[in-house]
C-alpha cells in the first residue's frame, strides 16, 4: 500500500499534475506519523500510511488555494474535502484525491503508539472515502460500519441528570486555556475571522475563563453542526483533555434525525443550515 | 542532604496546608496532571510524568484582571494575598520561573508578579525518568539539578533526600521530619544535549531561508506550543465591562496567532504562518539571549509532546546545526 501511494504521488509530482503533493511521514518519535507536504517525486518516498496516519489532511486544502494539489485521503478526511467544496473553499479541479481504503486509526499521541482504535472509527460508517480520483487499497464487502459494543459516551452522558451533565461540562470548560488548536486544526473552521476573534462584538475576546470559554467550547460547536465529519481532530489536539467529540456526535446525530443529512456524504445534498424552503416545517 | 521517608511526606504537606496553600501536581483525569491547589494531601503525585501547563500560571495567570473601576466603587486593584507552596517542579520548570523572571522582573518589575513571586516557596523535585522529548540538559541544567528551587526533593528507595537551597526552602522544610540521609543521590537518567550556542551563532544567517516555509506547511497557527511552553510570556490586554463599570484584563496571547502582530491600521508584519513560527525559534534563540543572556527555552519538550503535527523544535535546532536550513 505504502509503495503505491508513493508512486502515485510521484507520478502525479514528475508529470507535473500536481505542484505538492499531502500525505504522512514518520513523526520525529519514530512511531507515529505526522502531515508531510512532499514538492517533488524523490521527496515523494517519505510518505507512508499506517494506523497511526490520524491527521485530517483536508485542513490544509484551503491553505493552497490556487495550487493544484494532490491529497492522500481516508474516509473521513473525504467527506471533510466533500465539505469544504460544496462550502465554495476548495474547487474540485485543483485538487487531485487519492483516497485509501483506511481499517481505522489508532489512538496515539506523540512518543506513545497504541493498537487501540479511536472512538471515532468505531462510529464511522465508512471504509472507503466517498470522494477520490485513484483509489489505493481493495474496498470491503457492504456493510462497511462497525459497531460499538458498549453504549456511546453520548448515550452515557444523557443518561445523567442535568446537574451532573453541567458539572461534566463546567469542570472540562473551566480547564480550556483556549489555545484555539480545535479550531485551527479543524478542517471545517475556515473563517477568516472566528467569532472568537471579533472584537465588535466582543463574544469572547481574549479572556480566558469559564464564561467565556463556554461560549466558545459550545459556539464551535454549534457552529460545526451538520459540518462535522467526526474526524476527531479537534479532541486529539486539546492539550486539556476535553472531550469535544461528545458535542460533536451529539449535534451530528440531531442533525441526522432531523433533515437525515450527514457531512460530506453526498457533495450534491443540500445543507441543512443553508437551504431555505417555502412552507418549510419550523422545528 | 536529608532524609524524608514517604510515612512523614504527609504530615509535611498538611504542614504546608496550614501555612499557605499548596499547588502541587494533581491527577485530574485519567492521563492528565495539571499543578493545582491541594485539599488533600493523598491527592499529591510525586511520581506524575508531565503536566501540560507549566507551573508559570501560579506567577502568570492565563488570564486576570489588573483592575477594576465603576462610578460607585472607583479604581480598585484585586489583592494578592496568602503564601504559597509550589510543589513538585522539575528542574527544567524551575528554569521555566527563571526564565520569566527576566522580562517579569526587569525594571520596571510588573507589581502582580513579583508580589506572587515573593509570596511563593518553589520545592523542586529531580527526575528519576527522562521522557523521550527531554533536551534540557542543553541549557545548563538536569534532571537532579537543584538550581532555580528554593528546596529541592530527589527520589530514593521509600522517600526524598531534601535539601533546602534559601532561606524560604529552609522555612518550608522546618516542619519536615527529617533524618540523617544514607542513601547516595542516584545517578541522574541521560538526556541529550543540543549545541544551542552554535545554533545561536548562525541563526540570523538563516532568516530567510525557505526552510521556515517548509516547516510552516504543516504548522497550523494555532498556541499550543507557546501555552505549554514555560518561558512562552506574552500577553494581550482588554477592557471587559462589568455591571457598572469595567475591568482590564490581562490574557496571555500568542506570537502564532495571526491577530497577533496585526496593528490598527490593518498591517501585520508577520502575515505568513512561516513568519509567525519563525519568530518563536528566534525569540528563544536569538532575541531573548540577545537581550536577557539567557536562552528562552528549559528543554522540556512539552511544544515536542502537544503539537498536534509534530513541529519539533530539536528538529529545527538540528536542522540548523546541519546546515540543512540553507536548503535553496
Amino acid at each position: 500500500m505504502i509503495e503505491e501511494i508513493r508512486a502515485k504521488a510521484a507520478d502525479l509530482l514528475r508529470s507535473g499534475e500536481v505542484k505538492c503533493f499531502i500525505g504522512y511521514e514518520r513523526a520525529s518519535d519514530g512511531l507515529t506519523a505526522r502531515p508531510f507536504f512532499a514538492y517533488s517525486a524523490d521527496e515523494a518516498d517519505r510518505l507512508i500510511f499506517d494506523g497511526t496516519c490520524v491527521h485530517n489532511l483536508a485542513r490544509y486544502l484551503p491553505d493552497m488555494r490556487g495550487k493544484r494539489v494532490g491529497i492522500l485521503a481516508k474516509p473521513c478526511d473525504s467527506r471533510s474535502i466533500n465539505v469544504l467544496i460544496r462550502e465554495g473553499q476548495v474547487e474540485r479541479e485543483e485538487v487531485y484525491i487519492v483516497g485509501v481504503v483506511c481499517d481505522g486509526v489508532y489512538r496515539t499521541t506523540w512518543g506513545k503508539p497504541s493498537l487501540e482504535l479511536q472512538p471515532r472509527c468505531l462510529y464511522c460508517s465508512k471504509r472507503t472515502p466517498v470522494v477520490y480520483d485513484y483509489l489505493i487499497g481493495q474496498p470491503p464487502p457492504a456493510p462497511e460500519s462497525r459497531h460499538p459494543a458498549s453504549i456511546s459516551e453520548v448515550e452515557a452522558l444523557e443518561r445523567k441528570p442535568a446537574a451532573e451533565r453541567w458539572e461534566f461540562w463546567r469542570s472540562h470548560f473551566a480547564r480550556c486555556i483556549r489555545c484555539n488548536a480545535c479550531r485551527q486544526i479543524c478542517p471545517a473552521c475556515y473563517c477568516p475571522q472566528c467569532f472568537s476573534d471579533q472584537l465588535d462584538p466582543l463574544w469572547t475576546g481574549i479572556r480566558i475563563g469559564l464564561p467565556q470559554n463556554w461560549v466558545w467550547n459550545v459556539g464551535r460547536a454549534l457552529h460545526l453542526a451538520g459540518r462535522c465529519v467526526d474526524c476527531e481532530e479537534c479532541q486529539r489536539a486539546c492539550p486539556m483533555g476535553i472531550p469535544l467529540a461528545i458535542l460533536n456526535r451529539k449535534l451530528a446525530s440531531r442533525v441526522k434525525e432531523l433533515f437525515g443529512f450527514e457531512a460530506g456524504m453526498d457533495p450534491r445534498a443540500p445543507f441543512p443550515f443553508a437551504t431555505f424552503e417555502n412552507e418549510e416545517e419550523i422545528l | 542532604m536529608k532524609f524524608l521517608s514517604n510515612g512523614n511526606l504527609r504530615g509535611w504537606l498538611e504542614s504546608l496546608m496550614g501555612m499557605g496553600s499548596l499547588i502541587a501536581p494533581v491527577d485530574l483525569e485519567p492521563g492528565l496532571t495539571l499543578f493545582s491547589q491541594v485539599r488533600d494531601p493523598g491527592e499529591v503525585n510525586l511520581e506524575y510524568e508531565i503536566t501540560p501547563i507549566p507551573p508559570k500560571d501560579l506567577f502568570f495567570p492565563s488570564s486576570e484582571a489588573l483592575f477594576r473601576f465603576s462610578p460607585s466603587r472607583g479604581y480598585e486593584i484585586p489583592r494578592i494575598e496568602g503564601e504559597t507552596f509550589l510543589l513538585g517542579v522539575h528542574p527544567c520548570d524551575a528554569l521555566g520561573i527563571r526564565l520569566m523572571d527576566f522580562p517579569f522582573l526587569s525594571p520596571p518589575a510588573d507589581p502582580r508578579y513579583e508580589e506572587r513571586r515573593r509570596r511563593t516557596t518553589i520545592i523542586g523535585l529531580g527526575c528519576v525518568k527522562a521522557r523521550p522529548e527531554c533536551f534540557c540538559t542543553s541549557f545548563g541544567i538536569g534532571p537532579l539539578d537543584p538550581s532555580n528551587a528554593d528546596a529541592f526533593l530527589v527520589p530514593v528507595p521509600g522517600g526524598f533526600l531534601v535539601e533546602a537551597k534559601t532561606g524560604k526552602g529552609a522555612r518550608a522544610l522546618a516542619s519536615a521530619k527529617l533524618e540523617e540521609a544514607s542513601i547516595p543521590i542516584p545517578k541522574p537518567p541521560e538526556v541529550s544535549a543540543i549545541d544551542v550556542e552554535a545554533v545561536r551563532k548562525v541563526a540570523l544567517s538563516l532568516f530567510d531561508s525557505p526552510y521556515w516555509g517548509r516547516l510552516a506547511d504543516r504548522c497550523l497557527s494555532c498556541k499550543v506550543c507557546a501555552y505549554v511552553c514555560p518561558s512562552c510570556y506574552c500577553f494581550d490586554i482588554r477592557d471587559y465591562p462589568t455591571r457598572d463599570g469595567a475591568e482590564r484584563v490581562r490574557s496571555w496571547d500568542s506570537c502564532q496567532s495571526p491577530l497577533f502582530t496585526r496593528q490598527a491600521s490593518g498591517y501585520d508584519p508577520r502575515q505568513t504562518k512561516a513568519s509567525r513560527l519563525r519568530n518563536r525559534f528566534y525569540h528563544k534563540f536569538s532575541y531573548f539571549p540577545d537581550e536577557f543572556g539567557a536562552f528562552g527555552c528549559t528543554g522540556c519538550g512539552r511544544c515536542v509532546r502537544y503539537c498536534p503535527v509534530n513541529i519539533d523544535i530539536r528538529e529545527t535546532l538540528s536542522a540548523i546545526l546541519r546546515g540543512e536550513a540553507r536548503i535553496a
